[in-house]
């Protein structure tokens, strides 16, 4: 986890480590929205198929297989407007999971989740897919260092 | 007077360099377009799509416009070639009529008022949400994975409708020839048959795929010409249609100037 004092601070290292990580990077953030004329299900298995060239229905299976572990099922065909938070979330985690190797950076999640009052959710939806990436940080101020418990700095 | 002139001088480099930036963005399409490494799974599903959108979910308006607009105009030229004693030119009349002109007319503004648009939109949105920035913090191509299809799909589906508007239209233009000249089935189909000329057919192609390519590819750059506001949209598809509008006029007038040389 990085916590920083201010969003220039912030934003300048995200660049930075975006640009380092640039082949393998998952980024979880609200700039980098989920498209909006793709359901769920397109969304997340897009990177499957772009960069592995996954056929459409194995991609959407395995897709399937992982909104199943988090319960989610029944929102593959939905799109962006219709998610909760909680499920926009999820399938933004879901979808840098599918980067092969993938760094996953979650930037200021809390603005992703404004609901959440602590890290507990989001060390749970973590743990549910930690067998597909390979490291995972946490981008966020320094003021938010209290809503995280369970994921350590 | 100075000012006018001014006014002139900027209106031109204005549009030389628009037309510059089109030829450049098309070169770049078409280089993506014969390289094999820009086709996958995601592109191919992308095609599909796009294929049904503009191919598919057209056919009742396209067959509706075709039959009523084709019927009807062959019956007044199929009228006109015989009160003017043109019949013996009756088939080749037709051909350079329909198949050369008019279908691929009729087809590309059909598809121009109903696809270029909603293109021209679904970039300008996708733009305006950062979700063009998607695709590149997830090094996915936008060329690739978005304009290629879009394009393609124009190219197919300007061809294929074009050539099921003639196929309708001709059909049409047999009743009347047996109503107006009494020619039989046969008799219709050798007229027509040897007025086909290889070099309208080819014309006609080419003409179709270019109409393709540029009312997909100037819609794709004008949405991408959107800044990060909402209002940008409206004027960035008023532009690009304008400019669709244009580029239909500049391909016929060019087609026709091919034909009479």
């Amino acid at each position: 986890m990085r916590l920083f004092e201010g969003e220039v601070a912030l934003d300048e290292r995200l660049k930075d480590f975006a640009e380092e990580h640039k082949k393998t990077l998952g980024l979880v953030s609200l700039d980098v929205p989920l498209i909006s004329n793709l359901d769920v299900s397109v969304n997340i298995a897009l990177i499957k198929q772009y960069h592995e060239n996954l056929s459409a229905d194995k991609a959407q299976a395995l897709v399937l297989s992982y909104l199943t572990r988090y319960g989610l099922e029944d929102i593959s065909n939905k799109r962006n407007p219709a998610l909760t938070n909680k499920e926009r979330f999820c399938v933004m985690l879901l979808r840098a999971a599918m980067v092969r190797d993938s760094i996953i950076v979650i930037d200021r999640p809390f603005t992703i989740i404004p609901d959440v009052k602590d890290d507990r959710f989001i060390y749970d939806a973590l743990k549910i897919v930690d067998d597909s990436f390979r490291e995972c940080h946490i981008f966020d101020y320094l003021w938010s260092k209290d809503r995280y418990g369970m994921i350590t700095v | 007077m100075i000012n006018a002139i001014a006014r002139i001088g900027t209106t031109t480099i204005n549009v030389t360099k628009t037309f510059r930036d089109t030829l450049s963005f098309a070169f770049t399409i078409i280089l993506k377009m014969f390289n094999k490494n820009s086709y996958n799974s995601a592109t191919r599903q992308v095609l599909i799509h796009q294929i049904y959108f503009t191919s598919v979910q057209i056919l009742p308006l396209f067959i509706g416009i075709s039959i009523i607009f084709g019927t009807l105009l062959m019956g007044i030229v199929l009228q006109i070639i015989k009160n003017l004693g043109l019949a013996e030119h009756l088939g080749r009349i037709i051909m350079d009529l329909v198949v050369t002109e008019l279908a691929p007319f009729v087809t590309v503004l059909l598809i121009a008022l109903r696809s270029s648009s909603a293109i021209n939109a679904e970039i300008a949105v996708m733009k305006v949400n950062k979700e063009l920035n998607t695709l590149d913090k997830f090094n996915i191509d936008a060329v690739d994975y978005l304009f290629l299809p879009r394009v393609i799909n124009g190219v197919l589906s300007v061809v294929l409708l074009s050539a099921f508007f003639s196929i309708l239209v001709l059909t049409s233009g047999l009743l009347f020839s047996k109503l107006l000249f009494g020619l039989s089935l046969e008799s219709y189909s050798n007229v027509l048959l040897s007025s086909a000329n290889f070099y309208d057919i080819v014309i006609s192609l080419v003409k179709c795929c270019t109409f393709g390519f540029f009312i997909t590819l100037i819609p794709i750059r004008f949405g991408l010409h959107a800044t990060n506001d909402l209002t940008s949209i409206p004027i960035s598809v008023l532009n690009g249609m304008v400019d669709v509008f244009i580029a239909i006029i500049f391909i016929e007038v060019l087609s026709l100037i091919l034909i009479f040389i």
